[in-house]
């Protein structure tokens, strides 16, 4: 029966994945196929959205988790042999993803920053970053369905055209898992969005305390800037939350201006700033990596320059 | 008492790569390899949970000769015996394939309750060998966990997911992925490094595994990711400073 299967766990990503899809299920001439949690509403609205069918996973008891759909969902994959699934890189996409792959026997691009079809050999080509983002590797899936784990936000959301028809169909309710969920805790939201902002102060280990981080606000307020941070300042010591940290597996950034303080440029922190028009460095090591693939920097202690470059900032835009 | 597996990846140190500018080929000529980042998290977890239930903790690597290196850094990180799976053609495994030669290796010779790996190699990072391994040994599995706690039968583990933390329990035996915030893993010193010597090394080859394993994804090309930028130092005195401001207004990117 075929078709381009798409599978997220949330309403945004879903919208990103009929967008892609529709363009590569149209492209090979099959089926859009939506997989979604519970909600009948939605399933009508993926379908203005692109789906010509919605496969609706009835709603789970609160203890199972979301991937006790990963056998019933791979068995409906083996009954219907799509061409193509893509999956939203999210941490729960990514682990569905691997797993529906390892029961399909099938291979699996993950964290694709570039998908291409091509239509002469009807494959998807994936780019993917490796070595830390030192490198992009091109890969093709060599076995049926081709599948791939797309990061949130790379495609535009997908537009409603009034009067599209589709298919809703309802699967079977998940046998039982060894994972059981005791408790949930939500997310702590950031204050501003870094990958929003035009200007990002990063501010990563150099600092030595919590504390001191009001040195790089005063300067970013000063510029009209978001404070960002490292992955160890979120994951490790957690003093900023977790949507705040740049790179590989963190956020991706393209702001105007990005100054990194106490960021010592390691590839898998630069490659999330890849795309910021100017980048800008202090560091108190003069052979940090990030002076390399920084446009202007300072080498100094940053107790020293911070201060003395708010000053400046406040003078020359007079404020 | 828990027999935990942890594995690990013997893998390029990405700092070590240089990109030649035009071809952006790859030079990794003068490379030094590592035990692959998040891996050690692993380690240390595992050996941390046998330090506290007792059991038996094992190592397992999947990789080329040259990967033997790894062995004594990883036994020195406290494991108690580990197993090399090993074979010249495993250079430049893909996840599936990686994943079902661990199942292979783990169905037909370990005995375990409980497996962990990191959360993905710091080469590839494609996330997948955690997961997939888990669903060819049929066990259950929790990623990103970044706590964890034995309670007899059953495997309390914390994750972290896009929308906060689930705390979830797991039947044994089971597969968790683990994310760097879980521990500090310890430096190994002379007594370890000393000690991992005696410790024991099963190697394990692609035909006492009696099968073959056939790639899902062929890579098409690889190349270097390069950033050309100003790359203009200042220095912290006050005129700097100020020079370093004036570039930025004439940038036109703060105001
Ligand atoms: C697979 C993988 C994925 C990863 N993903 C990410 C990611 O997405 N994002 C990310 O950020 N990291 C990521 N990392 C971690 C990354 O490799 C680095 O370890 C991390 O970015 C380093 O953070 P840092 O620059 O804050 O700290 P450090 O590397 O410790 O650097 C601190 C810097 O501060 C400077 N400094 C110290 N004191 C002062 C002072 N008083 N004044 C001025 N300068 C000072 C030092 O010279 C040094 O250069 C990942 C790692 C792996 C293996």
């Amino acid at each position: 029966m075929a078709g381009v299967w798409i599978l997220a766990d949330r309403r945004e990503q879903t919208l990103e994945l009929l967008n892609i899809g529709r363009e590569i299920a149209t492209r090979l001439g099959t089926r859009l196929v939506a997989l979604v949690s519970a909600d009948l509403n939605q399933a009508q609205e993926y379908i203005l959205h692109g789906a010509d069918e919605v496969l609706i996973m009835p709603p789970l008891a609160d203890e199972q988790p979301l991937s006790a759909y990963v056998p019933v969902i791979a068995e409906e994959a083996r009954q219907n042999d799509p061409d193509i699934f893509l999956v939203a890189g999210t941490s729960q996409g990514k682990e569905m993803a691997a797993r529906i792959a390892a029961r399909l026997n099938t291979g699996l691009g993950s964290d694709c920053i570039g998908l291409n079809f091509d239509e002469t050999q009807q494959k998807l080509v994936m780019d993917r970053l490796i070595y830390g983002g030192a490198a992009v590797q091109t890969v093709v899936c060599l076995t049926c369905p081709q599948m791939a784990t797309v990061p949130p936000r790379m495609f535009a959301p997908a537009t409603p055209q009034n009067g599209r028809q589709g298919v809703v169909r309802e699967l079977a309710p998940p046998p039982p898992s060894g994972v059981k969920i005791l408790s949930r805790k939500p997310r702590e939201h950031a204050a501003g969005d870094i990958t929003e902002a035009k200007v990002l102060v990063c501010v990563g280990r150099g600092f030595e305390n919590q504390a001191d981080l009001k040195l790089a606000q005063e300067l970013a307020e000063t510029i009209g800037g978001v404070i960002a941070c490292t992955r160890p300042l979120a994951e490790e010591l957690h003093w900023l939350p977790e949507r705040s940290y740049i790179g590989l597996s963190g956020e991706k950034v393209k702001p105007e201006l990005y100054i990194g303080v106490g960021v010592s440029g390691q590839i898998q922190h630069t490659t999330g700033i890849r795309d910021a028009k100017v980048i800008c460095a202090i560091n108190r090591d003069e052979n940090a990596p990030i002076f390399d693939t920084a446009d202007y920097g300072i080498v100094g202690d940053l107790y020293d320059v911070l201060p003395k470059l708010t000053e400046e900032c406040k003078k020359a835009l007079g404020k | 008492m828990p027999r935990i597996i942890t594995c690990f990846k013997w893998v390029i140190d990405e700092a070590d790569i240089k990109v030649v500018a035009d071809s952006r080929e790859l030079l990794l000529e003068r490379v030094s390899y590592k035990i692959s980042d998040y891996d050690r998290n692993a380690i240390e977890e595992a050996v941390r949970l046998f330090e506290q239930h007792g059991g038996s903790v094992a190592a397992i690597t999947v990789g080329p000769p040259a990967a033997k290196k790894g062995l004594k850094d990883v036994l020195a990180r406290g494991p108690e015996k580990a197993y090399f799976v090993n074979d010249s053609s495993f250079t430049e495994l893909e996840p599936a394939q990686t994943a079902a030669i661990l199942a292979k290796a783990i169905q037909t010779r370990i005995e375990y309750d409980l497996i962990i790996c990191g959360e993905g190699s710091s080469d590839l990072y494609a996330q997948q060998v955690g997961p997939r391994l888990a669903e060819l040994l049929g066990i259950p599995c929790a990623t990103f966990v970044n706590k964890l706690t034995l309670d007899g039968e059953q495997l309390i583990a914390e994750r972290k997911i896009d929308d906060g933390i689930e705390v979830v329990a797991l039947t044994l035996p089971a597969l968790v992925t683990v994310l760097p915030d879980i521990n500090t893993p310890r430096i190994p010193g002379l007594k370890q490094t000393l000690e991992a010597n005696k410790k024991p090394i099963v190697e394990i080859t692609v035909k006492d595994l009696n099968q073959t394993f056939t790639p899902c994804l062929q890579t098409l090309k690889v190349r270097g990711t390069t950033m050309e930028r100003n790359c203009q130092k200042f220095g912290a005195e006050p005129t700097e400073i100020s020079k370093f401001v004036e570039a930025l207004l004439k940038e036109g990117v703060i105001a």
